[in-house]
């Protein structure tokens, strides 16, 4: 059995075990590739009453390598309007790239993103956003985002 | 905290490792292990840092490993992610100090290449620049020989670099460069200046020889005179000749280009002739490449030729006029012979060869008039020819001849006056060198001057016949011969059976 389907059958028991944070709903984790998390910002936020769909994918090095995690955007669901969040979905977080480390979790990722929706004040589309969506890879992975440093 | 337990027993102080935890769970792999059910096989535990993270050994080197991989997050890969605390690498490597020399090497050798890298590039620009001057340096000193003569260079040069004065060095690769200048229309100066400028007061080369010679003159209390020339004898010091020969220079090309307008009927401009300059490297090749550089038209002349029509009294003629005008000036075949300069590979070729050949040509001009002065004492006079020093070379050297006028014993002030009085005679009359050889940088000058005076005769003789040729050119008119009479609508038609005349008065 792969490391990752060990960790991630880990992570779900704990998950069913001790239930989501608040405003966190695990909607699938049929396999151990794809995941897929709502998530909602509560309180007196920019996005109060939105509610978003994250997907995780996970490949056989997970924790050593980070998952790929990105909002769903289809006729159900929509990215959030943030400035690290393009509107394909793909979010530009440094946990999810060169800070990624196995400490961090599926749910200990939702909560930071959710934290990050809560801190904005303003919805703002990223800049350079059509340029990005329009060359975008299908995996975020595989975007080489340039983190500046905003708490 | 930690201070206090000195006092109590050696048991109670050990402060608690991994091994003394009730449970351990993985950070990485998020797996338990009970103190109480240990795995079998064991996996060795590890607490790395400061925080209450643990992880199995084998789970945290392989997250070192991939995150060491990734430049990314190399920085953050011997850092806990929780408490930030730095991981120590141990290894039972028995040679830890030869990995970390390999190491060290290894990335030093990855510098040097990058050096090696750069510093290929630089070589092989540095290489070019220097062969181009190797190649600058060493027609320098053939031109130097062609022009002073093969005596004089030995003195003041020779073959060997190593007995040049440290002025060759600048002046030399100089001399193919202010030849080629000197061409150009922006840079009007007499092609050998940098040649004449500094080698007379350029002192003999001292080879061993020269030195021995000069220590047994002063050995034998033999005084030659000066060491510099006179100022004022003849032929001219060779900075005389420097001062001169521009202004000559300047003269001949005003009083040529008189001479030149009179000839091709030009009006002389006070301004450079307009220059239209066409790159057309590759001629009739398959692909020419060319290139307009564009028209520097004249401005005085174009403002000429708009006033030109405006004083004419006849305004109806005036379009006309202007026309007429504008294709004057175009069509003059002077002009046009001398307003567009065509650069073709052969003539730039031209260009740079045949200033780089007059040292060459000075030394031919040179010999032929010393072969013409056999036959004329005057020329010879002239041209102050001497008999070479083969048998007896007096090259007297500065400081001999110093000690010999009691320099040492001098006040200061009649040390600085020597010394200025020297000076100014070295450079005005050149070293004694330049004043006893045989003068060939004399007739050499006076010989490219001759040539440059019959290269511009036979140019100009080349434009005027250009010229002639533009204005009297005629169509040759031929007879019908060949071409059936009968198609041709003529006055008197032909005449069959060759009764022409007599048919026609028939019916008149």
């Amino acid at each position: 059995m792969a490391v990752s389907t060990r960790r991630l059958q880990k992570e779900l028991a704990d998950l069913k075990k001790q239930g989501t944070p608040v405003g966190i709903d695990l909607l699938s984790a049929d396999n151990f590739e794809e995941w897929f998390l709502s998530l909602e910002v509560l309180g007196e936020t920019v996005f109060v009453g939105e509610v978003f769909c994250l997907r995780f994918r996970f490949d056989s090095s997970y924790p050593i390598s980070s998952p790929a995690v990105q909002f769903v955007v289809d006729d159900k669901w929509q990215a959030p309007m943030h400035p690290h969040v393009y509107t394909n979905g793909h979010i530009c977080a440094s946990i999810l790239g060169n800070e990624w480390s196995p400490v961090l979790s599926v749910v200990s990722v939702c909560v930071t993103l959710q934290s990050m929706l809560a801190s904005c004040k303003e919805k703002k589309i990223p800049p350079g956003n059509d340029r990005y969506v329009r060359h975008a890879p299908d995996n975020p992975k595989e975007t080489r985002f340039a983190y500046d440093d905003d708490t | 905290m930690q201070a206090t337990p000195t006092m109590q027993p050696a048991a109670e102080t050990r402060v608690p490792t991994v091994d003394d935890l009730r449970v351990k769970l993985c950070f990485i792999c998020r797996e338990e292990e009970r103190y109480d059910s240990p795995e079998d096989p064991p996996r060795a535990w590890t607490h790395p840092c400061q925080c209450t993270l643990v992880a199995h050994e084998a789970c945290l080197l392989q997250w070192i490993k991939a995150a060491q991989q990734d430049p990314a997050r190399a920085r953050n890969a011997l850092k806990c992610p929780q408490c930030g605390a730095s991981y120590e690498l141990e290894s039972d490597n028995p040679h830890p100090r030869i990995l970390r020399i390999l190491d060290r090497s290894n990335a030093l050798l990855s510098i040097a290449g990058k050096v090696v890298m750069i510093g290929g590039l630089a070589t092989v620009f540095v290489s070019f620049g220097f062969g181009l001057y190797l190649v600058c340096t060493s027609y320098g000193a053939h031109a130097m020989q062609s022009m002073v003569g093969k005596e004089m260079y030995d003195i003041l040069l020779t073959d060997e670099p190593s007995n040049w004065p440290w002025h060759a060095f600048v002046n030399l690769p100089m001399i193919p460069i202010s030849l080629v200048l000197s061409r150009s229309p922006t840079f009007v100066t007499f092609p050998l200046l940098p040649l004449i400028i500094s080698w007379p007061s350029s002192h003999p080369v001292p080879t061993a020889a020269l030195r021995l010679g000069a220590a047994s003159w002063s050995l034998f209390g033999r005084n030659d005179g000066d060491p510099y020339g006179p100022i004022l004898g003849w032929p001219p010091s060779p900075v005389m000749a420097a001062m001169l020969f521009p202004f000559i220079g300047r003269l001949y090309r005003e009083q040529y280009s008189k001479l030149k307008h009179l000839i091709m009927g030009t009006r002389p401009t006070q301004h450079e002739p307009v220059r239209n300059i066409v790159w057309d490297f590759g001629g009739e090749g398959p692909m020419p490449i060319r290139a307009h550089i564009g028209l520097r038209a004249d401005p005085a002349q174009q403002r000429q030729q708009q006033q030109v029509p405006a004083q004419d009294d006849a305004p109806a003629q005036d379009a006309e006029g202007q026309e007429q005008q504008g294709n004057g000036q175009a069509d003059e075949p002077g002009v046009a012979a001398e307003h567009t300069l065509r650069i073709t590979n052969a003539s730039l070729g031209r260009f740079i060869g045949g200033a780089l050949l007059m040292p060459t040509i000075a030394n031919y001009m040179g010999s032929i008039l010393y072969r013409l002065a056999r036959y004329s004492p005057t020329l010879r006079t002239f041209l102050a020819i001497r008999p070479p020093l083969l048998g007896h070379r007096r090259v007297p050297l500065l400081a001999p001849w110093l000690e010999s006028q009691g320099f040492t014993q001098m006040s200061l002030l009649k040390k600085v006056g020597t010394s200025m009085q020297v000076a100014l005679n070295l450079v005005l009359g050149g070293t004694r060198v330049w004043y006893e050889c045989d003068p060939v940088w004399w007739r050499n000058s006076i010989g490219l001057g001759i040539f440059i005076v019959a290269k511009d005769c036979i140019k100009l003789l080349h434009l005027y016949l250009a010229k002639r040729d533009l204005e009297t050119r005629r169509v040759k008119s031929r007879s019908f011969a060949g071409v059936d009479l009968e198609e041709l609508d003529l006055i008197h038609p032909p005449a069959h059976d060759g009764r022409v005349l007599q048919s026609r008065n028939d019916i008149v």
